[in-house]
């Protein structure tokens, strides 16, 4: 489907790369970077502007409203094969399902757009582990070639875009394999297995990064990890430090090696006790920063100067509050903006709460206080 | 004699087996089976829980603390129900309608049980009608969660229904904050397992 944006990009007299790669190391630019991170499944069919327009996901939006390009390539670095989605059981209002990673989730029927109900997982003891990796967990697995030339095809040298390597998840998928309350009981049940596990997730990030480094040039790595929630984190802070952060250490370095000293981590929640292992191991970027289950992104701005950058960090509760809770949000980032090593964006999917015309001022706003003077 | 800090250190590095040894030893011994629970877990559970308020503590301590405390309570569960113990009170608790999250209610339920109040766990998704089979059942509170901005919303309509019920309702959950709460007319709020703990505190053993 051809998506003709609904207002013009921000006019810049940078490249969105140039101006991407300068912004995220506290150098001038034309303007600030534009992007968001994307809309809930339901704003598609809930928000007016999307449905009068045909506009049908994330990818779509971003062309619909005419923001700065951003692109990510990533390998096959994890479960391969997955296991077989199925249907187990059907509730009045619910499905209960065992999915690729081999949970056994519960969901709902009408579709709406939601983390799931966990219920069990298909690994849980060493003997579990040892079979399925073996399985599903193979190095040398002929699917985990990456296609360079294809990638090099679709993102040549001279893109005016940055474009980050994906670096995965070294304990994040780990969560997702064995359940929140399942990786808590392996850290004292089973250590040797889940410090194998980060092995395993390290190992096979490292082959793909061996495969592209230094065949294409990246602007900045990326990676997910989801360990952490209002409280703080799922792991244990040694387990962080001594098992998970080495493992950083090492796709780190690979990364400095070509030249790449951007890395951010999508982990929502409080991060704040792994932020010093983060930016030990070389990880100095944090997106979507969700504000409400941590803090104000100026705070750990102000509190890791010159090393933390930030992108996100425009509380979504804000945007939901209407055009004054808006304004008030975006000129307490303004000086933050202003110093470099932030993009303002809402701090996740924007939820179908927030009214689309608060939306689009909030748009409206945004390129007036950080566009083109 | 058992050594009561013998079996809060037990339960606070998650050593099952250890606070299983320790209680059966205290049971073949006949000694008096609430203080196991008086003078040992539960101050264990409610230091832990402090622990995680300070941050000094995270979700797999919590967790293991009280897989070790459930491991030593089942064994001297069955005494206790012949003891007459009575109950610090009654709280009925589940995530609210349309929403399928239970990690924030289940670690508030655990924390509640270690601190020795009885749990009607509602589950998942619960409308009014839940809650209200949780009252009959005898709950003084009804503790509400929810992860969702879209969700949260039916927290006023669980408040405005039990308003005039003799019933206080407490909230909690990822998007929730105090504002949201007092906006709302909750009883109270909180933002962490603990805090729902000394909130029900301030409620029923005032």
């Amino acid at each position: 489907m051809t998506v003709t944006p609904c207002r013009n990009k921000w006019p810049g007299t940078l490249s969105d790369r140039e101006r991407f790669t300068r912004q995220m190391h506290w150098q001038s630019v034309d303007r600030c970077f534009n992007m968001e991170f994307g809309y809930w499944n339901e704003n598609f069919s809930m928000w007016d502007i999307f449905v009068d327009n045909g506009i049908k996901n994330n990818a779509e939006a971003d062309v619909f409203f005419n923001f700065d390009r951003i692109a990510n390539v990533g390998g096959n670095i994890w479960m391969s094969p997955g296991f077989t989605p199925k249907v187990i059981e059907e509730r009045p209002n619910s499905l209960i399902k065992l999915d690729a990673s081999g949970l056994i989730v519960e969901v709902p029927k009408d579709g709406h757009d939601t983390i799931p109900h966990y219920l069990g997982a298909s690994i849980v003891t060493p003997e579990d582990w040892k079979r399925e990796k073996e399985l599903r967990f193979r190095r040398d697995d002929p699917a985990r070639k990456v296609d360079v030339a294809a990638i090099r095809a679709r993102h040549p040298a001279t893109r005016d875009y940055p474009l980050g390597v994906y670096c995965g998840s070294m304990i994040g998928r780990i969560r997702d394999m064995l359940t929140f309350e399942g990786i808590a009981y392996a850290l004292y049940d089973y250590p040797d297995m889940l410090e194998d596990m980060v092995e395993t997730a390290c190992a096979l990030v490292e082959d793909y990064l061996d495969q592209v480094l230094g065949h294409i040039d990246f602007d900045y790595a990326s990676g997910w990890e989801d360990i952490c929630f209002k409280s703080g984190p799922i792991i244990t802070l040694d387990f962080f430090n001594q098992v998970v952060v080495p493992r950083y250490r090492r796709i780190g370095k690979k990364l400095h090696q070509h030249g790449i000293d951007l890395w951010y981590t999508d982990c929502d929640g409080d991060v704040r006790p792994l932020l010093p292992g983060f930016l030990d191991a070389g990880i100095n970027c944090l997106f979507p920063f969700e504000v409400n289950s941590c803090c104000h992104a100026g705070e750990l701005l102000d509190l890791y100067a010159g090393q933390l950058r930030i992108m996100g960090g425009v509380d979504k509760m804000a945007l939901g509050q209407g055009p004054n809770a808006i304004r008030a949000y975006l000129d307490s980032l303004a000086p933050y903006v202003a110093r470099g090593g932030y993009i303002p964006f809402c701090d996740h999917r924007c939820p179908p709460n927030v009214k689309p015309a608060d939306y689009l001022f909030y748009l409206d706003l945004k390129e007036k206080m950080f566009g083109m003077k | 004699m058992t050594d009561f800090i013998a079996l809060q250190t037990a339960i606070i590095k998650g050593k099952r087996d250890d606070v299983k040894a320790i209680v059966n030893a205290a049971l073949e011994a006949k000694e008096d089976i609430n203080a196991l629970l008086d003078k040992g877990m539960i101050p264990a559970m409610r230091e832990i829980g402090e622990r995680f308020s300070r941050n000094e503590a995270y979700v797999p301590e919590l967790l293991i603390a009280a897989r070790a405390m459930q491991a030593g309570l089942a064994i001297i569960e069955p005494e206790l129900a012949k003891s007459g113990r009575k109950s610090l009170g009654k709280i009925a608790i589940g995530t609210v309608k349309g929403d399928l999250h239970d990690i924030g209610k289940n670690l508030v339920a655990i924390m509640l049980k270690g601190a020795g109040y009885d749990v009607i766990d509602l589950g998942v998704n619960c409308d009014i009608a839940k809650f209200e089979d949780g009252v009959k059942q005898g709950a003084q509170i009804i503790a509400c969660s929810s992860l969702l901005t879209t969700t949260m919303a039916y927290m006023k309509d669980i408040v405005t229904h039990f308003k005039d019920q003799g019933v206080k309702v407490i909230i909690g959950g990822a998007p929730v904050t105090k504002a949201f709460a007092e906006e709302i007319g909750a009883n109270g709020f909180s933002d962490d397992a603990n805090g729902a703990v000394k909130l029900v505190d301030g409620f029923l053993k005032a």
